[in-house]
């Protein structure tokens, strides 16, 4: 790592600290405690009956998940990222919301202890953020390795995330019902299913043919004949011009260019919907750069990786300090042993399903998901059953 | 069975590393520096294993994603800008296959954490440390973190004189010599 590069993550980890400690409230331990002391007693809908058994995060009467039914939906969320990819986020969110029946025991919250109500939320969205945010923060560690920084690109991306991943847990952490969320969280689902199922349709699936096709014709033609591009690549990447209005760098010898303001924008809606639904955004800056900002592949693995290291930051610093959101250790770490099977299982299992029928199979899914969440929140009941 | 079980019998084990020297702040790092090192030591192995059952399919998708990453540079240089454009769009789909496989693999790292700090939390949730220059606290989750970072920077640093992890490590290094130019160059002989 070269010098530069060295002051400017010190530079940017100072930054995160002094946000995290300047900026926020002082810890509030036993913010549990509190919410369960203000809740009525009983055994009615909404009360809290002292003498139950101890439930999710030690709360009397909380349903309790058997850590052996967290591992076996782990799996069902490793084998669903090793196959299909970003769904698998969605589905250990719809774990915590729906099957191990977190949601439903918040909601029962909602008229007589608001306080409790919003602490499920913030814990339901950390569990999820634990779960995907911290798993793709080692996985970008490897895409660093492996690919090339623009140091000013990545700047901006990390600024705008930094700003994304701290306002959004500082401003809703305890202000977000749980209704809210789920709905929310159903949008969410439904934007990422129709995503899958332009992929599974013709228009889709031709975008794709033709790319190969043209990458093919590419290939037989030039790829024999280049010498010189080692001897580019390794210049590697060179920034020629830095500005607030425009930033250019050269790479293989080719100028690029972006306005700042995009990145910025684009690291801070991204860091903000990850931080907000807590599905962990890492996968978005890609896409993100390679789309939007039409820069190479070569480089934006590389460059995300460095914009995902400083959110992560950023949010472990926001939850250390800022938070006593309380979480239930024990469970993610079974759904996590879960996770790491799937991951093993999918790829010696998906050969036996096509992916086009895989991403049909996850389109429905995320219509039923979507769907019954959006309503659920927003108008008080599903229109799917089971949710 | 239930979890508290379990704690009930590794209890007396991990808590012998929070009474070694009397002081009990001194003791209090010491033993959470060494429960940060066994979560640690458990990752790397749980992951390293992983890796290995999983590695053809790494490999493959890795291979797929370098080879359009270096065709979308020889596109640019030529100034092919469709080539490029095509290149980079399997790039980074090849990219987004790789990225969830790895999300996941991750998971094998980090299982034991949560499960160190949830017994941390049976023993010492009501430990606060007041930090320096704020009146802010720090508990026992901060502790464990800034202790696992420390084990992870001297484990890494020891890492590869264990035999296991040098075989993981020359795999890993054969990644980094692999030509994703001679790849393409062969996926085209192989071609009908």
């Amino acid at each position: 790592m070269d010098r530069r590069r060295l002051i400017c993550l010190g530079v940017l980890a100072a930054i995160v600290a002094f946000a995290a400690l300047a900026l926020v409230g002082t810890a509030e331990a036993g913010k549990l405690e509190e919410a369960i002391a203000k809740t009525p007693q009983g055994v009615g809908k909404g009360m809290i009956d002292p003498k139950a058994p101890p439930g999710f995060m030690g709360i009397p009467g909380a349903p309790k998940p058997f850590w052996f039914f967290g591992i076996l939906w782990g799996i069902w969320v490793g084998w669903i990222f090793s196959t299909v990819g970003a769904f698998g986020g969605i589905m250990a969110g719809v774990g915590h919301i729906t099957v191990f029946g977190l949601a439903d025991y918040g909601r029962s919250f909602k008229d007589t202890s608001p306080v409790l109500n919003k602490l499920l939320t913030d814990s339901i969205r950390t569990c999820n953020q634990y779960l995907v945010g911290l798993s793709s923060f080692i996985s970008s560690i490897t895409y660093y390795r492996m690919g090339r920084l623009v140091l000013p690109l990545g700047l901006c991306l990390a600024i705008g995330g930094i700003l994304g991943a701290y306002l959004i847990p500082v401003l809703t952490a305890g202000k977000i019902n749980l209704s809210h969320y789920v709905g929310y969280f159903g949008l969410i689902v439904l934007v990422i299913g129709c995503f899958l199922f332009y992929e599974t349709t013709e228009r889709g699936q031709a975008s794709k043919k033709a790319a190969k096709a043209a990458a093919a014709a590419f290939e037989k033609e030039h790829i024999k004949r280049e010498q010189g591009t080692s001897e580019l690549a390794a210049r590697g990447v060179e920034v020629s011009h830095w500005g607030f209005g425009k930033i250019t760098f050269t790479f293989y010898g080719v100028e690029f260019s972006f306005a700042p303001i995009w990145p910025l924008l684009g690291g801070f809606v991204i860091a903000a919907i990850s931080a907000f639904i807590g599905v962990g955004g890492g996968f978005l800056y890609v896409p993100f750069l390679t789309s939007v900002a039409g820069l190479p592949m070569y480089i934006v693995a590389g460059t995300s990786a460095l914009a995902v290291f400083v959110s992560m930051v950023t949010s472990i610093f926001t939850y250390m300090f800022v938070k006593g959101t309380p979480i239930d250790f024990i469970f993610v770490g079974a759904e996590l042993v879960g996770i790491f099977i799937g991951s093993i299982l999918g790829p010696y299992t998906s050969k036996y399903i096509p992916d086009i029928w895989l991403k049909r199979i996850f389109v429905v899914l995320a219509v039923y998901v979507g769907v019954g969440y959006t309503t659920k929140g927003f108008l008080g009941y599903s229109i799917f059953p089971g949710m | 069975m239930a979890f508290e079980s379990i704690y009930l019998v590794i209890d007396p084990w991990l808590i012998w590393f929070y009474r070694i020297t009397g002081y009990a702040f001194v003791d209090f790092l010491l033993g959470t520096f060494v429960l940060a090192w066994i979560a640690l030591l458990l990752g790397e192995m749980t992951i390293s294993v992983s890796f290995l059952l999983v590695r053809r399919k790494i490999e493959l998708v890795n291979q797929q994603m370098g080879k359009y990453q270096t065709m979308s540079m020889e596109a640019l240089q030529a100034g092919d800008q469709q080539a490029y454009k095509a290149a980079n769009k399997l790039a980074n789909d090849a990219f987004g296959r790789s990225f969830f496989m790895q999300i996941a693999l991750s998971a094998a790292f980090l299982w034991p954490i949560f499960f160190a700090l949830e017994w941390m939390s049976l023993r010492f949730s009501d430990v606060e440390f007041e930090m320096l220059f704020s009146n802010r606290s720090m508990g026992f989750t901060g502790v464990f973190i800034v202790m696992y970072a420390l084990a992870y920077i001297i484990f890494k640093r020891i890492k590869y004189r264990l035999p296991y992890f040098r075989r993981i490590k020359a795999i890993l290094d054969s990644y980094k010599e692999y030509d994703f130019r001679q790849e393409a160059e062969n996926s085209i002989s192989r071609a009908p």
